[in-house]
């Protein structure tokens, strides 16, 4: 809403931005980055979704009506910036705890110890690249700084990384700032978390932890690199909890979900990176963020037709509200993401399926009937008025929504079979799935490629495992 | 006894980036809404149209005279296709002779 709003003011157009009592700060926060710092916000008392129409209409009239008209024909002058340090400038000095505490102080921190950023180690990360240390990557919001190829070393340095994860590190960036991909919608209400999916020989150059465990901390490559993107999305994107990011609750980082490139190779399945527009063999990384989902315990069956109506009814339950990116609102954006075990997809391979044929199969039944899709954003969500059929008969949605009037016909959760996404990792023996909940166009997949520098083999040594 | 600790001592740099977006001027305000056309632009959530009709009455209680383009003129303004939209609207508004606008809704 405030970048509409900020777009009719680059226009010449004074606006004012209706903003629950909740988002007021956010609202502040975001408008500095936007170039609006005294953008004028209207107050609408607590929150909508909780107001009869009648309190909502003495909350309009008494109180935001005066702040419209008020930031239609006037503004708040603001005074200059406080002056920011230079981007390579020394900001601490001190023992290791003298630094943490000044580093935690100053919000660049997530309240866990940091290393030390020096000029050493930022050098040692900075020769695991071709790039330029002043590269410029990308610009993100909502604070809309440079993120350069030294910003990413010096949180990488923090976050615990190798300075031979560099190159992902890069490439992680690369992803966020691409436009595809929304890193500006990072600090939504739903908290979504952004999982990093990897690809390639350099799971087992770096030894990620590609088996048991595949989603849990302990492993450092696995662990460091996750807590590297929050903290990258804290100093360079800008999202501070209390202020730009507004996760209702929120969970820690999610650590790097490393594919099991063998037995992808082995049953001729597509990796991930492949699915993203990859070869074989290459080095992908790829994000996107979820706000849900959960695991399956005990996939059971010896035939696809067993083994799958667990896995298509848990992608249509974890994935509940989330269907209004289904809708015109996020024009199809949704992609579910189903993690299956090795022992999984061989049973599904083994029976002649590729992946293609399972997504389809999953299309076809991960279904609901379109009056619980309808009642779930009409009613319980925020979308009062929106209509399926309407959508559907402006051609906004596929036709399939609406091959019938029968409120009961089954309806899609994604557009088609592709859109369900598959990765295949985890403990190798064991026939659970997880199924992540999508956030669609506010953290879409996207991939690059991992640019090593030359000579990576002979620099890259065989690195210690983790909790082994 | 026990041994004093060793903790070294750092040099440490900002871990932030250099800031790319100067403060911009708000554009020009109104002297008064009086006969002025409003825009409605909305992100199609949190009950905008209940919110937008409760304001235009309020505000047509003020002043008469003025006009609105209703947020149905504009299409949503957040949703996947944002980018588009908004690229959109600055011909859209002057095209329909628009004053000044309303954004909702941040919730």
């Amino acid at each position: 809403m405030l970048r509409a709003s900020a777009a009719c003011e680059k226009a010449g157009f004074p606006t004012s931005s209706l903003t629950c009592e909740g988002f007021f700060k956010q609202g502040k926060a975001t408008s500095i980055g936007l170039g609006f710092p005294n953008i004028g916000l209207a107050l609408v008392p607590g929150h909508i979704g909780t107001k009869s129409t009648e309190q909502l209409r003495q909350d309009i009239l008494h109180t935001t009506l005066d702040e419209v008209i008020k930031n239609l024909t006037s503004f708040d002058q603001v005074g200059q910036a406080s002056q920011e340090p230079h981007p390579k400038a020394v900001v601490a000095r001190g023992d290791f705890f003298a630094i943490n505490e000044q580093f935690y102080a100053s919000g660049y921190t997530d309240g866990l110890p940091i290393v030390p950023p020096t000029q050493t180690l930022i050098d040692a990360f900075l020769s695991y690249t071709e790039l330029e240390a002043d590269e410029v990557l990308g610009v993100m919001l909502p604070d809309k700084r440079a993120a350069t190829v030294w910003s990413v070393a010096v949180n990488g340095v923090m976050a615990g990384c190798k300075p031979q994860y560099m190159p992902i590190l890069i490439a992680l960036v690369q992803a966020m700032a691409d436009p595809s991909y929304g890193v500006e919608h990072s600090g939504n209400t739903p908290g979504a978390d952004t999982l990093i999916i990897l690809n390639g020989p350099i799971i087992k150059e770096l030894a990620f932890n590609d088996q048991q465990g595949a989603l849990r901390d302990g492993f450092m490559p696995n662990t460091s690199i996750g807590r590297f993107f929050r903290l990258y999305l804290r100093n360079v994107a800008g999202f501070h909890l209390h202020k730009t990011d507004k996760a209702t609750f929120g969970n820690t980082w999610r650590v790097v979900l490393a594919e099991n490139e063998e037995v992808l190779a082995e049953i001729d399945w597509p990796t991930i990176g492949m699915d993203m527009g990859f070869a074989r063999g290459e080095n992908v990384l790829t994000i996107a963020r979820y706000s849900g989902g959960g695991s399956l315990s005990s996939v059971s069956g010896s035939t696809p037709e067993q083994l799958l109506p667990y896995l298509a009814d848990s992608i249509e339950r974890f994935n509940n509200w989330q269907i209004t990116f289904t809708t015109s609102h996020g024009n199809g954006t949704l992609r579910p993401l189903a993690v299956i075990t090795p022992i999984l997809a061989r049973s599904l391979a083994n029976a002649g399926w590729s992946k293609l044929r399972v997504q389809e199969w999953l299309f076809e039944h991960a279904r609901r009937p379109a009056w619980e899709f309808e009642r779930q954003l009409k009613e319980w969500n925020i979308r009062g008025t929106w209509n399926l059929t309407k959508d559907a008969k402006e051609g906004k949605i596929p036709a399939l929504f609406l091959e019938s009037e029968d409120p009961n016909r089954l309806v899609p959760i994604v557009w088609k079979p592709s859109d369900l996404m598959i990765a295949v990792g985890g403990d190798p023996l064991r026939n659970n799935a997880y199924v992540f909940a999508h956030n669609a166009f506010l953290g879409f997949p996207t991939a690059k490629k991992i640019l090593l520098p030359k000579n990576w083999s002979e620099r890259v040594r065989s690195p210690s495992q983790g909790s082994a | 006894m026990s041994e004093p600790q060793h903790n070294g001592w750092f040099e440490a740099l900002w871990p932030r980036g250099a800031l790319q977006q100067k403060k911009l001027n708000l554009a020009p305000r109104l002297e008064s809404l009086k006969g002025k056309k409003v825009a409605q632009l909305w992100d199609d959530l949190f009950k905008g149209d209940v919110v937008f009709e409760i304001l235009e009455q309020g505000l047509r209680q003020r002043f008469p005279d003025i006009e609105f383009v209703s947020w149905r003129e504009f299409g949503n303004t957040h949703g996947a296709d944002e980018k588009e939209a908004l690229k959109r609207l600055p011909d859209k508004l002057r095209e329909l002779g628009v004053d000044a606008v309303i954004s909702g809704m941040a919730c």
